[in-house]
């Protein structure tokens, strides 16, 4: 593997040195040279809304984000730990409203405009620019009152927010710095790469910033790539024939189907780096004024009756059909993958049909021609919702039903376009049950605050509520807010460990699978080592190399 | 114009004038046409003599034609009738056979259900009298009656069987007017001549009266008693076949005469001076 | 010879067309497991003993799923084909017969038909129906509209022949002969207008199959896990080469050999006549 490594290093050595030569001799074919050497390619699957860093929201533009944009401190996507970037070190105050950082000198952006202390100030005042809608920043908002910067020497800066803001130095992993003075605003960049040339429709071309500050272990400048192509590709089809002829060089995430595919024919190219954050859960409707039956409320709203049906699930199968194995039984609302926050207490959640029977027995239920009731003599059929298109929720719906068939309940499958079925899910409430996937972004439980919360728009089961409608949800809210308004690690993990337990207890969402990571990547590529977290596959661009063509 | 027929042997006596379309078609035309007489109606193409057929039939469309005076045909008028009453007497009393017998029969049917329909639309029966009535009126134009030639489609037959199916078709009935509109321009000149022979014969031996709208005048000569010469819309010379040949009142006829293809036994010469006098 | 070829392949036609109708009948003997049935060990596998046709990927079989769902598309798709086919004859063929303000009003009625935008319509159908219909409720409800709403385009084409066939001489030639309006139509107009109604009928077929399959989308169409063609061509998706798998183009196989079959042998008077 080391050996590998450094081939490949020296091979890139060398084709930085031919152009060079080339540089001199030969300028007008530059551009041919380089965009044969050392160029990675793979597929945006949309189109990128933005350039500018403080106002990305989606993927495409996240990607774009992550490659050209210089961030005061970067997660290791690898090991998830916060590393330095143009902050050498930094502190967060004790009532986590302050944040100090001391910054990298002689750095300069990619048009050449040096960085100091007062470009980390104008993308602050930015990114918190209530005119501006920075999705970033709404992350940083936690009361009222205005941010201060202040600059205290052109390395040193300490911000200070109106309220604690929970997990703050993890948040500026997502803070492009933007350049106060630059001509070029946006598009002067810190990052290893920078756009070079945008087709809208057809493809986004970065190339190396040569004034990248980053050098690696042997005092070589980063990154070895001289561009990256990006295809605006939707198609997942196209980009996997394109992968396999050896067009494209990576893709980010693959579905189990076409892993398997990729894997049969050549499994060096095929990753699965194991359990991500992404969950795919149930839950049923407990929306007290939805329109459904008074008697299958009473169903919904029963702990008693979700743990059955969570119980008579077999989530294994549902991990090794559905997914192929490339999936885990979920243990519980964060997936084992998230190194810090898992609550390591939590088992895996058990199998029986019969105890599953047990319980309903306990509260009434009985099984009539294996046909089950409810105490009052309702026959339990309900309906499961899930958007039309997933194959794999599709599938794992019609498992559960099988499931279910065993202990007698009888359950419709019903597949909506994706805007029907958000219709139901928050406007009308008219649904019962839902399999629905979580996608987890971050780390840290604070971004989960919308789905906790009992008063908010996300908590899906039963959301805005006024004051919460049952003890346990009162309680989360609770551990939620306490663990937000603290900057003390211990105490925030010991509270959002309670959370897990409770949800486990409750299951409001039960919590089926996590899937696994799973990436492409071409043998042309040295260096890659795709990881669950995004960006899976290019989370160190800086050090992957192609050799030239 | 001579009407030296007696008048109670007329069976079909029309003044009228036509308006299609807001323009005038027909003009003041008047026409009479007696029991068992072989009327011809000639004219060229686009004089109104199908008009003039169509709205003896009643079939053109209401809404666009607009016809005044009369048509007396046996004691009513045929342009009072409404279109129930004119439904009885079509194809039962008056009978049509037009120009192409391949296109005036439907592709998609046997014969024989063609036949059938034609009898169901006037007649109630069994079945086996509904066969008889077929074979009668097939032997009658003189085709075959056997079960192989009723179950052909029209695609399957000659023009000239097709064109003697059509007419099995409207005497089927037993009418006393027989409409032939151009019935034999579509024809070889053989069966041409057989198709008038059968038209002649039928006259004589079912004593029905037939009007025969031909364009072309020679093809008239041969079998009808009068002829009228419908020009632009106006019947403008009507009289016996022998006035109309010998005799030729009006310029119109004249030149059509004069336009026959046929050598006349007083020779080339008249037909020179004719021409020359309708030129100059 | 030619006559000989054509009964031979009316024959086999006859043969095929039998043996699908019969073994989708015996589907309850020929897969007593069932087409819900999940053999969850084996899943996604090839061809063997005891499945013929290999199993789908979460492992039912392949071979039950195709008979039944042969009996559910086999009966509903042409059933919702004659309705459309129906209704095209109906109202594009009697408007373009009576003419005039009729058939503006027909034709009209058919733009606007032409113009409504269908998914709205559909999300909204499938909004009014609750959720819990059973699987077969679903399918027939699907069908229904298919037929309901698939008339449109031949109705144009019936329009226009039919407005034709009015002014044509053997109409003329058989008002002539006294036939009643109604008459004219069904003897007359009619029988005219089948190539039309044939080809309609045929092309509708497939086509249903594979929109009851794309309905699927909106929460219409065939629902888990009762099995339809339209379910089961859904498996072809992304498919890239035919070699792989051959065995799941049986039931797209299954489709073209079913419906040229019952075009060999339903067109066969038409030929004739021809």
């Amino acid at each position: 593997m080391k050996q590998h490594d450094r081939g490949s290093k020296q091979l890139a050595y060398r084709c930085g040195s031919a152009i060079a030569v080339a540089l001199i001799c030969l300028g007008s074919l530059l551009g041919q040279l380089s965009a044969q050497s050392g160029e990675l390619r793979f597929c945006l699957r949309a189109e990128p809304k933005t350039f500018n860093p403080l106002k990305v929201e989606e993927d495409s533009s996240g990607a774009i984000r992550y490659l050209t944009g210089g961030v005061l401190v970067r997660v290791n996507r690898q090991t998830q730990e916060l590393e330095p970037g143009l902050a050498q070190s930094w502190k967060v105050s004790k009532d986590g409203r302050q944040i100090s950082f001391r910054l990298r000198s002689g750095i300069s952006f990619s048009d050449g405009t040096p960085f100091t202390a007062e470009d980390v100030a104008f993308t602050v005042q930015q990114l918190m620019d209530p005119a501006l809608h920075s999705p970033t920043g709404d992350a940083f908002r936690s009361g009222t009152g205005n941010v201060e910067t202040k600059v205290i020497s052109p390395t040193q800066i300490s911000i200070r927010f109106p309220s604690q803001v929970a997990g703050l130095d993890r948040l500026f992993d997502q803070v492009a710095i933007l350049s106060q003075h630059s001509p070029k605003k946006e598009m002067a960049v810190l990052g290893p790469f920078m756009v070079a040339d945008y087709k809208p429709g057809s493809e986004v071309l970065l190339k190396r910033n040569p004034n990248y500050w980053k050098i690696d272990e042997q005092g070589r400048k980063l990154p070895y790539l001289d561009s990256i192509r990006l295809d605006i590709q939707p198609n997942r089809d196209v980009e996997m024939l394109r992968f396999k002829r050896g067009e494209l060089d990576l893709i980010n995430s693959l579905d189990s189907e076409y892993f398997d595919k990729l894997a049969a024919t050549s499994p060096q190219l095929a990753h699965d780096a194991g359990a991500s954050l992404d969950s795919e859960q149930l839950w049923f409707n407990e929306v007290a004024k939805s329109p459904i039956p008074g008697y299958k409320k009473n169903w919904f709203r029963s702990a008693n009756f979700r743990r059955a049906i969570s119980e008579a699930i077999n989530r294994e199968d549902l991990s090794r059909v559905v997914f192929r194995g490339h999936a885990q039984p979920a243990m519980g609302p964060f997936s084992p993958a998230n190194k810090f926050w898992f609550n390591p207490n939590l088992k895996p959640q058990t199998y029986s049909p019969d105890a599953a029977m047990k319980s309903l027995q306990s509260e009434g239920f009985r099984l009539e021609n294996g046909t089950l009731k409810d105490k009052d003599g309702n026959t339990v059929v309900f309906s499961i919702i899930t958007n039309a298109g997933n194959k794999s929720r599709e599938r794992m719906a019609v498992l559960i039903q099988d499931d279910l068939q065993k202990i007698g309940i009888h359950v419709n499958v019903v597949t909506l376009d994706f805007p029907s079925l958000i219709e139901r899910m928050t406007q009308s409430f008219d649904y019962e049950a839902i399999i629905l996937g979580l996608t987890n972004v971050d780390l840290d439980p604070n971004g989960e605050m919308n789905v906790w919360l009992s008063s908010s728009d996300s908590h899906q089961w039963n959301p805005q509520q006024k004051t919460p409608e049952t003890p346990w949800e009162a309680e989360i809210d609770r551990l939620m807010r306490a663990q937000a308004s603290t900057s003390d690690l211990k105490k925030r993990k010991e509270a959002f460990d309670r959370v897990q337990e409770i949800v486990v207890e409750q299951q409001p969402f039960i919590f089926l699978v996590n899937k696994n990571a799973l990436s492409a990547v071409s043998a042309n590529v040295h260096g890659a080592a795709p990881v669950i977290l995004s960006p899976q596959t290019f989370w160190n661009a800086e050090r992957l190399s192609v050799p030239a063509k | 114009m001579a009407f030296d027929t007696p008048q109670n042997d007329t069976l079909l006596s029309a003044h009228f004038s036509l308006r299609y379309a807001d323009k005038p078609v027909l003009r003041g035309v008047r026409l009479e046409i007696q029991r068992g007489e072989v009327m011809g109606l000639v004219g060229q193409s686009g004089s109104g003599k199908s008009t003039l057929a169509m709205t003896i039939l009643g079939l053109l469309e209401k809404k666009r034609a607009h016809a005044e005076g009369s048509i007396q045909f046996q004691d009513s008028d045929l342009l009072q009738l409404s279109e129930r009453e004119l439904r009885t007497l079509r194809g039962r009393s008056i009978s049509l056979v037009l120009q192409s017998p391949l296109s005036s029969l439907n592709p998609a049917l046997r014969i024989r259900t063609q036949l059938k329909e034609a009898w169901r639309a006037h007649a109630s029966g069994t079945n086996s009298d509904c066969g008889n009535a077929i074979r009668t009126c097939l032997e009658s134009v003189s085709l075959p009656t056997d079960d192989e030639f009723l179950r052909k489609y029209p695609s399957q037959m000659s023009v000239g069987q097709a064109q003697r199916v059509l007419i099995a078709m409207a005497v089927m009935h037993r009418p006393v007017l027989l409409i032939a509109d151009e019935a034999t321009s579509a024809l070889d000149v053989i069966t041409q001549s057989e198709i008038l022979a059968l038209f002649r014969a039928l006259n004589r031996s079912t004593g029905m009266a037939i009007l025969y709208i031909s364009h072309d005048l020679a093809s008239v000569a041969g079998i009808c008693d009068r002829i009228a010469i419908l020009h632009q819309g106006e019947v403008v010379e009507c009289g016996t076949t022998e006035q109309i040949f010998a005799n030729p009142q009006h310029e119109y006829t004249q030149r059509l005469m004069a336009a026959m293809p046929r050598i006349l036994p007083a020779g080339p010469s008249i037909q020179h001076k004719t021409q020359a006098a309708a030129t100059r | 010879m030619r006559s000989e070829s054509m009964n031979l392949g009316r024959k086999l036609a006859c043969a095929v067309l039998v043996l699908v109708l019969a073994a989708s009948a015996a589907a309850n003997w020929l897969a007593p497991a069932g087409y819900a049935r999940q053999y969850r060990d084996a899943t996604g596998a090839p061809p063997s003993r005891a499945h013929w046709l290999g199993t789908d990927e979460i492992g039912r079989d392949r071979f039950a799923r195709v008979l039944y769902g042969t009996r559910i598309s086999l009966l509903l798709a042409p059933a919702a084909a004659f309705l459309s086919t129906l209704m095209a004859a109906f109202i594009g063929g009697l408007a373009g017969y009576l003419g005039g303000a009729w058939a503006r009003i027909a034709m009209a009625v058919t733009d606007l038909f032409l113009s409504l935008p269908w998914l709205f319509l559909l999300i909204t159908a499938r909004a009014l129906m609750p959720l819990n219909v059973s699987p077969l409720v679903s399918v027939l409800v699907t069908f229904l509209l298919l037929g309901l709403l698939g008339w449109t385009t031949a109705a144009r084409v019936l329009c226009t022949t039919a407005a034709s066939l009015r002014s044509s001489d053997f109409v003329r030639q058989a008002r002539a002969v006294g036939l009643p309006g109604q008459r004219l139509f069904w003897i007359h107009v009619v029988p005219n207008l089948k190539p039309v109604l044939y080809a309609q009928f045929w092309i509708s077929i497939p086509v249903f199959i594979l929109s009851e399959a794309n309905l699927g989308i909106l929460g219409l169409g065939v629902a888990e896990p009762m099995p339809s063609w339209g379910s089961l061509l859904k498996e072809l998706e992304g498919m890239v080469s035919v070699g792989e798998e051959p065995w799941k183009f049986v039931p797209l196989i299954l489709l073209v050999v079913v419906v040229t079959s019952f075009q060999l042998l339903l067109s066969r008077q038409e030929e004739i006549a021809a």
